[in-house]
């Protein structure tokens, strides 16, 4: 990473999936990480269950950052569902050069997509089934997906995310968040 | 009311990722006020709900939460609390704001230092909750201090100021604290959430069981508050001391942000306004809210291309700090004002930018004043557009011209095509 650069992150999931959290939680495991700043910015309209939502992150190592405007350019995007990549808007903004993490069980066909975008998969949803790991619309697909962030991106660990999601869902429902969180670390793979 | 003794709850200093509303819930646990009342609205209902937790949680001992039914009764809860003697606060914003509107003249005729946090929407209709300072600058001459937020840090910070200010014999008045909807109400940053005893050592003493120096409810010395004035009477004089006190609150302003300063460490210019970069700046942009933080990036953008601009953070609307843009106008050669509220039917449509021409109107050789608007309703400001608005103050300056699409003397950035 070089210096001074603001790492931009985008999220892209339905109503329901726990995209937005998972922009708040990716914030605050960067900065546990030692990153100086960072802001989650979840986009705030009349979602509900099933439709298309959007939210980001940016981290920084080094210096403050200052924008609280949209991200256009991201470096990495979740994609909770690849259904998602049908929608145009959605398809068109994954620009050259981006790393995608993606829920599926099967390969994504990059062919479709611009050169030198990384796409990584991880089976968030048959890790959430497997290990019971629900709430009352579906899976929570956020811990998951950020565990297989971790992984990808190296910028933080399952201890700074233990930490983390012990601050948020205390002691109780950490075993069961370290257990869908593990999994996907270990099992996230590059198409 | 019974005063309930403060049991040992204490706030180490912490730093914490947060929504600008729950920054402003910690500063009103912090401030330890003794009484919120509250009506949730969009988007201001996070910070109720955290107080609610707070109280509820214990972590706001004596503090009593008051729900009400509306706005309206919010405020006349909060002004009835206040006149008790106790350190209140409320939240609201938009169509809230505007349903509270009597209750607020109450507050500020009766002299009570309530605080009240903003989180500012769109006026409806068309209906709209996402970023806009039309609400909170609707209350322009209410006779309440108002200021603007560009930080999640700010908005923790400029509470604990603002009871500073608010609680002082000589100022006595309420205050919003107002910050943009959305952009820093839901949005997460690092905050420091301080020391108990830190903010403790800072702020004034909560008000013992005579109250306030000037107002008082006591059931063993029954008063009656808010009698008929007669046109002879002192009403004139009562109302052009209110004016007075909110102009000479700017002094204890700045003194409750050189003290903040020292106390905590974290400096916001004079109080009053923020200077950015603005060494041999040959123009400057007067900003405010969430805007003036991202401006600080144009500007050392648009810098590093080698034009010399610079900006100021505008904290206070009111009082307006009239003395400190005369400076600002003789330091520079043009003056771009950014607003992100409309004042219907005025000179130039921004009411910040009307009163930058009113203050530096009697000066010769200041500044030329550039009036811009942008963001209403919650429209994206992007940073490359910022760097666009500086870009037109150095073009502005050198050439004198202008864009073509000005309206009625103001450049509109970011609009649709519209037929």
């Amino acid at each position: 990473m070089t210096e001074g650069t603001i790492i931009e992150i985008t999220f892209h999931g339905r109503g329901g999936q726990t995209a937005i959290t998972a922009s708040q939680l990716l914030a605050e495991m960067a900065y546990e990480k030692g990153f100086k700043d960072t802001i989650a910015i979840p986009i705030i309209g009349a979602e509900r269950r099933g439709a298309p939502i959007q939210a980001f992150t940016k981290i920084s190592k080094d210096k403050p950052i200052r924008t609280y405007d949209s991200v256009k350019e991201p470096d990495y995007m979740f994609i909770f569902d690849t259904s998602l990549l049908d929608i145009p808007r959605i398809r068109d903004s994954i620009k050259e050069g981006v790393t995608l993490i993606a829920d599926s069980v099967d390969s994504i066909d990059k062919s479709k997509l611009p050169k030198d975008v990384k796409v990584y998969i991880v089976d968030a949803t048959g890790i959430c089934i497997n290990r019971s790991f629900m709430h009352s619309s579906g899976p929570i697909l956020n811990i998951p997906m950020l565990g297989a962030f971790g992984k990808v991106s190296g910028y933080y660990d399952l201890e700074v995310m233990e930490k983390v999601l012990k601050k948020n869902f205390g002691e109780s429902k950490l075993e069961k968040n370290m257990n869908v969180a593990q999994d996907a670390y270990e099992t996230v793979k590059e198409v | 009311m019974t005063k309930v003794e403060l049991t040992d709850f204490v706030q180490n200093k912490e730093t914490q990722i947060i929504k600008g509303n729950v920054a402003a819930a910690n500063a009103a646990k912090s401030a330890r006020v003794q009484v919120i009342s509250a009506y949730p609205i969009t988007p201001q209902t996070t910070v109720v709900e955290k107080l609610s937790e707070f109280v509820d949680g214990g972590y706001m001992p004596g503090t009593q939460f008051i729900k009400m039914e509306s706005e309206h009764s919010v405020m006349a809860a909060t002004v009835g609390a206040s006149m008790a003697g106790t350190r209140t606060f409320t939240a609201t914003c938009g169509q809230g704001l505007f349903y509270m509107y009597e209750m607020i003249h109450w507050a500020a005729g009766v002299r009570l230092p309530i605080v009240t946090a903003i989180v500012s929407r769109g006026t409806a209709p068309p209906w709209n909750i996402w970023a806009d300072f039309s609400d909170v600058i609707s209350c322009r001459d209410t006779g309440w201090m108002s200021s603007f937020c560009a930080t999640h840090q700010e908005i923790y910070d400029e509470i604990l100021m603002s009871y500073k200010v608010c609680e002082d014999y000589d100022v006595l008045l309420p205050k919003f604290v107002a910050y943009g909807g959305f952009i820093l109400s839901h949005t997460s940053k690092p905050v420091i959430i301080e020391d108990q005893d830190k903010v403790d050592g800072y702020l004034p003493a909560l008000p013992d069981e005579k109250g306030w120096p000037h107002i008082w409810i006591d059931p063993e010395r029954p008063l009656m508050h808010g009698n008929l004035i007669m046109p002879s009477g002192f009403y004139s004089e009562f109302r052009m001391k209110l004016h007075i006190a909110l102009l000479e609150s700017k002094e204890k302003i700045k003194n409750a942000a050189k003290e903040f300063e020292k106390v905590f460490g974290r400096s916001y210019g004079n109080g009053l306004i923020q200077e950015y970069n603005m060494d041999n700046a040959e123009v400057a942009m007067l900003a405010y809210g969430d805007l003036a933080l991202q401006m600080e990036e144009a500007v050392d953008q648009v810098r590093e291309e080698g034009y010399k601009v610079g900006m100021v953070k505008l904290r206070h609307f009111r009082p307006f700090p009239t003395e400190e843009i005369i400076k600002l106008g003789k330091k520079v050669k043009v003056l771009g004002v950014i607003d992100r509220g409309i004042a219907f039917g005025s000179q130039t449509g921004g009411p910040v930018s009307c009163e930058v021409k009113t203050a530096l109107h009697e000066t010769e050789g200041t500044a030329k004043v550039f009036p811009m608007m942008n963001g209403i309703g919650g429209r994206e400001v992007s940073l490359e557009q910022q760097k666009n608005q500086l870009k037109l103050l150095v073009k502005f300056n050198e050439t004198g011209e202008l864009p073509k699409d000005m309206i009625y003397g103001t450049y509109w950035d970011g609009l649709l095509e519209v037929e």
